[in-house]
């Protein structure tokens, strides 16, 4: 019920469900985002890229009643794409977002994201866009929230960890490291070669740690 | 409704910025709330979810930016989900409320984090914010990801907390595992990949990233220049 078959989005374009032709949301994207109309799209109102899709619930829907919660859950179980849920949140509608946000963000794991009017949700679908063609064009660089992986020399947090040891300052955790080379080794020296290092009251001190 | 162990680790400064979410997760839910130093987080609410509490203005407004990213990409070296409760500003007595302004620069946000894989709930008020904080810990301790030793090391133990908090990317929940799951330091170092996974509630890579870090060749050359002057003298 989904879609017939896997749609296919070109390259920075937003493929929309033929019922929003003419809706202001989707004035309001055309002339900003290459957007196409389709027929038989299902469930999903527009797809931004080929694994990511969005679902729109209106004021109107949340009032209705549950029908929309039932499309979500035939979503989710239909089909694999990354569906984000926008949500318009009102004052009349407002008393029923709290549901709404258990449902789909915690027992269906979906996003959702609420807007007050479609104003606003085609403002979001154009940030959303953005993103969606930068991960495509795997610019990671693009995201600030995105884990970047830097080599960093462990020196520092070795030597600090071994201070962390009662009775071993800055300058007995160097002597111990240049001894014994890691916090492995360390923990497998035997009572004497400690107190070769660092001395006996020392060494019995931190032999049980 | 749910086990009386069910717990949650707040960090010491939500006492001063949300007093009415640690109280209201006692009082009204029955949590357990351990306030502790966790530098990292607002929040942690199982051994894998560490959840950060955001103000609706700190997402409208770009000189927040970097300081929310290193934020956020810190903790994605710690934890393995994220989650971002972004609450409505309250307003102040006497101020008229103010209407929100919703900019590209906020959606531009709400996108990179949807994007990043940063889960996102919003919240009207801090009595709203414990109820989410409560279902998450709720939905971790379903999939039996919740925090379920003791919180509170004492003596010796505390000693030795504080060792493996020292651990770069180690989380506190990860830290107060090692504590319980092993009788010594040593235990812990001569552990395999599989046994600090399994004894700390770690994933694969985090358990790769701990071991390597215990068994990790100590250069002194290596250290930056300050560092080692100071150690010399």
């Amino acid at each position: 019920p989904v879609t017939a078959g896997s749609i296919v989005v070109p390259y920075g374009h937003v493929i929309g469900n033929e019922k929003w032709r003419g809706s202001e949301v989707a004035q309001r994207l055309q002339g900003k985002i290459r957007l196409i109309f389709e027929d038989g799209l299902g469930l999903v109102d527009f797809h931004l890229s080929n694994r990511t899709c969005i679902l729109l619930i209106s004021e109107a829907d949340l009032v209705a009643g549950d029908e929309f919660k039932r499309r979500l859950v035939r979503f989710r179980n239909a089909s694999s794409l990354r569906g984000i849920v926008i949500v318009e949140k009102t004052q009349i509608s407002d008393q029923y977002y709290l549901g709404v946000q258990k449902l789909v963000v915690l027992e269906l794991g979906m996003v959702l994201l609420p807007v007050a009017n479609q104003g606003e949700a085609s403002q979001l679908i154009i940030q959303l866009v953005s993103f969606c063609v930068r991960e495509q064009s795997r610019d990671r660089s693009a995201n600030p929230f995105l884990r970047k992986q830097r080599a960093q020399l462990a020196e520092p947090a070795v030597l600090q960890a071994v201070q962390q040891i009662p009775g071993v300052g800055k300058t007995k955790a160097l002597l111990l490291l240049q001894q014994f080379g890691s916090i492995h080794r360390l923990c497998n020296a035997s009572i004497n070669e400690l107190e070769q290092v660092i001395g006996q009251t020392v060494a019995q001190q931190i032999y049980p740690f | 409704e749910h086990s009386p162990s069910l717990c949650i680790l707040a960090d010491t400064r939500e006492i001063c910025s949300g007093p009415e979410v640690i109280s209201c997760l006692r009082a009204v839910h029955g949590l357990r709330v351990q306030v502790c130093s966790l530098g990292t987080s607002d929040y942690i609410v199982s051994n894998r979810l560490a959840v950060d509490r955001l103000f609706q203005s700190e997402l409208q407004s770009p000189g927040n930016r970097n300081k929310l990213s290193q934020r956020l990409q810190r903790l994605q070296g710690v934890f393995e989900r994220i989650c971002v409760i972004v609450e409505t500003d309250r307003v102040r007595p006497g101020e008229t409320s103010r209407v929100f302004q919703r900019t590209q620069y906020y959606d531009g946000v709400l996108s990179a984090l949807v994007q990043a894989g940063i889960r996102i709930l919003f919240s009207s008020c801090q009595e709203e914010t414990a109820a989410l904080l409560k279902d998450l810990a709720l939905l971790e301790h379903r999939k039996n990801a919740a925090i379920q030793v003791p919180t509170e090391p004492e003596g010796h133990r505390r000693d030795i907390l504080n060792f493996y908090l020292s651990i770069p990317n180690l989380s506190y929940g990860a830290a107060l595992n090692l504590c319980h799951s092993f009788g010594s330091v040593a235990a812990v170092a001569n552990s395999s990949v599989p046994a600090l996974a399994a004894g700390a509630r770690l994933s694969r890579p985090q358990a790769e990233e701990l071991h390597r870090f215990l068994h990790y060749d100590f250069d002194p050359q290596l250290l930056p220049q300050p560092l080692q002057a100071k150690g010399k003298s």
